[in-house]
């Protein structure tokens, strides 16, 4: 009988644990979808959100605005998930496994195009509408890109900021960009609009573009790197949201608060420190929550059929009409974070 | 201690080569119950989950780690280990990559990268029979080199843009088959049929249960494991060529945490960790198991953190099933 003992015990403890684990996730997305899929008489859509990295700050605060439009919409059933180490294979993954579920619409911030290109494609030619937000991919991989601001406008804003911070009608120094990764297509943009940008003020020399593979220990590193070969840098911008609280930090520590100046793109909280301590005079974004909730606002309106290409512009909700350009559509404004308003922000 | 009993054990009579045999073992058995509970599990709550053109776009995430299974199950059989095999991927992805970028024969490039492979396996080999340096050491030395050669040799930068007569490899299919299955496929029939029909079953077995014996009763155990190593190095070239084919991008990142989930499956199906006892028809088990349970998780609950969750939970219960199901006599 022993022999039968061991197979039988085993089994149960098997059972058991998928049982428990089955119970547990009952709970958890009978809580969490029921805002979502509300008894609406239409037929619902399946919204898919897919951030560049799951778990972030900046991520995070999008998928709230995101929800708060699906509960507005009320025939939205959205689901956000991403990959936690922001793998983008892994995203391709997600949007393969979404399509075979019967997705209607596909919302993606591509951390690389190049992977997640052919995956959308194939998505799109199965039937998925494709949207991209965030960050854009190839134009044939999706429908339309719910684009934050245009990269001019970031770039103006970033070198305009800095310009600000070393002061002057005509601001001096030796200026350094610590960016994502060197194919990051987002960050690619900026600097582009940047270099622009910086002729219109002859004394500020950028000296350095560095990449830090978006990665915060290393965008310390390179900043810590960037001051010891340039002892008269005057300003570092942190181009993503990882690389600017690590530039911010390193200059922190060498004891230069003030002195040499950071700014860049980052979600508030993240910088609420270096703000108060007076390492950063500014930080750069936009509403992130404006941006997950128009995102998820034009993607039933594809779905539907209210939004087709050709459109020039698109009533979302409360953030009214916005406007259309080509297939972008242009969420607007950048929001500056200073010493004055940061506290009105938690994200 | 397991040292100590492990010299004592003797190869059971009945099962001589426990590579061969026909009947599914207890844990076989075992694994084929949660495999079907798992289905009318997902079958319940999810219907669309088991229809077959999901399954089959779904197989596309799993056929590096069931290619990977294969030689780590003959490894593991000889009471050895490879933890290198997802650094080894990323480092022969990226060989590729910097071939590519050099405008170099496709064909070619593929050629050297199943020689990094290749020789990346050789080199564990060699220390591993050669300095005889447990391969537990050797391949985790060797899991943190080879990565980091990796993230050198290409300087972090991915490599994409493969023409498609390439990526086809990865995502082309022959009449409705995944390329990579058919490719695992062909490989897992080849390697049972020569680990049953040849005397390298019986071999590699004999040297898991006392790698003594085995030495004196003629056996070229050196020779063999160090075949193995460079068996297990080629392969995870050809897993980085066909995931490079899948998803456009030679970067040296990938495959990490592979040899987690790669190991996970061989010890859940059935080979025992201590050696001399797995077959490959258990590891083709557990290879499913894992990436149902995945897949499915990941789709009922869109939770990507729950993965690891998945491989860890896994990996308790193929270390319990192995102690519970196996007498201690012949542990």
């Amino acid at each position: 009988m022993r022999h039968l003992t061991r197979p039988i015990t085993l089994g149960l403890l098997c059972g058991a644990v998928l049982t428990a684990g089955c119970g547990a996730h009952k709970d958890a997305s009978g809580g969490g979808g029921g805002g979502g899929a509300t008894s609406s008489a239409g037929k619902t859509v399946n919204v898919y959100l897919l951030p560049k990295q799951k778990g972030i700050a900046y991520f995070t605060s999008c998928s709230v605005g995101a929800e708060a439009a699906a509960k507005e919409l009320g025939d939205v059933n959205l689901v956000y998930d991403g990959p936690t180490d922001g793998a983008p294979e892994a995203a391709a993954s997600l949007i393969e496994s979404w399509t075979l579920k019967g997705a209607n619409v596909i919302c993606v911030s591509p951390n690389d195009p190049n992977v997640l290109a052919p995956a959308m494609t194939k998505a799109k030619q199965g039937g998925v509408h494709m949207l991209t937000w965030d960050a854009d991919s190839t134009p044939d991989s999706r429908e339309f890109f719910v684009d934050q601001a245009t990269s001019e406008q970031i770039g103006d804003a970033l070198v305009d900021t800095m310009a600000k911070d070393i002061g002057g009608a005509d601001p001096v120094g030796k200026v350094a960009i610590v960016t994502a990764t060197l194919t990051a297509a987002n960050q690619n943009e900026w600097i582009k609009f940047m270099q622009e940008r910086l002729k219109k003020y002859p004394r500020l020399q950028l000296v350095a573009i560095k990449p830090c593979n978006d990665n915060q220990t290393l965008a310390f590193q390179v900043t810590q790197d960037l001051m010891k070969a340039y002892p008269d840098l005057k300003g570092v911008f942190g181009i993503s949201s990882v690389a600017f609280p690590g530039a911010a930090e390193a200059i922190k520590q060498a004891g230069k608060s003030g002195q040499v100046l950071v700014t860049g793109l980052s979600t508030p909280n993240n910088m609420k420190p270096y703000v108060k301590d007076g390492t950063v005079k500014s930080v750069v974004l936009w509403n992130t929550e404006d941006l997950g909730y128009l995102t998820i606002y034009a993607a039933e309106a594809v779905a539907n059929g209210k939004l087709k290409p050709g459109a020039t512009t698109f009533h979302a909700g409360k953030l009214g009409d916005k406007k259309i350009e080509g297939d972008k559509i242009l969420l607007g404004d950048i929001l500056v974070f200073n010493k004055d308003n940061i506290d009105k922000f938690n994200f | 201690m397991q040292q100590v009993t492990k010299s004592d054990r003797a190869i059971p009579a009945k099962r001589a080569s426990p590579l061969r045999g026909v009947l599914p073992s207890r844990q076989e058995i075992v694994l084929l119950v949660l495999l079907i509970g798992l289905m009318i599990l997902a079958g319940s709550l999810s219907p669309t989950f088991l229809a077959p053109n999901a399954q089959m776009g779904l197989s596309t995430h799993v056929w590096e780690l069931a290619l990977l299974a294969i030689p780590m199950t003959l490894i593991i059989v000889t009471a050895g280990i490879d933890l290198s095999v997802g650094s080894t991927m990323a480092l022969c992805a990226v060989v590729f990559g910097l071939c590519f970028q050099a405008h170099m024969p496709l064909a070619l490039a593929g050629a050297l990268t199943l020689a990094t492979g290749a020789a990346a396996g050789a080199l564990n080999g060699f220390f591993i029979t050669r300095v005889r340096v447990h391969p537990l050491i050797v391949t985790l030395a060797t899991l943190a080199a080879y990565r980091g050669v990796a993230e050198g040799l290409s300087l972090g930068r991915p490599v994409s843009g493969f023409p498609e007569s390439f990526t086809w490899l990865g995502q082309g299919t022959v009449l409705g088959i995944p390329i990579p299955g058919l490719i695992f496929g062909v490989a897992v029939i080849a390697v049972g049929l020569i680990a049953a029909r040849t005397p390298l079953g019986l071999w590699l077995s004999a040297i898991g249960y006392n790698e003594t014996a085995s030495l004196y009763s003629g056996i070229a155990v050196a020779r063999i494991k160090m075949w193995l190593y460079t068996l297990s190095g080629t392969t995870a070239g050809l897993a980085a060529l066909l995931f490079v084919a899948r998803r456009n991008t030679a970067k040296a990142d990938i495959g990490t945490g592979m040899e987690l989930a790669v190991i996970t499956a061989v010890v859940l199906g059935g080979t025992s960790i201590f050696g001399g006892r797995g077959r490959l028809f258990g590891t083709v088990l557990g290879v499913l198991l894992i990436h149902e349970t995945r897949e499915f998780v990941s789709w009922q609950w869109n939770r990507d953190e729950l993965n690891l969750i998945v491989i860890g939970l896994l990996l308790i219960l193929s270390v319990l099933a192995d102690s519970l199901l196996t007498p201690k006599s012949r542990r």
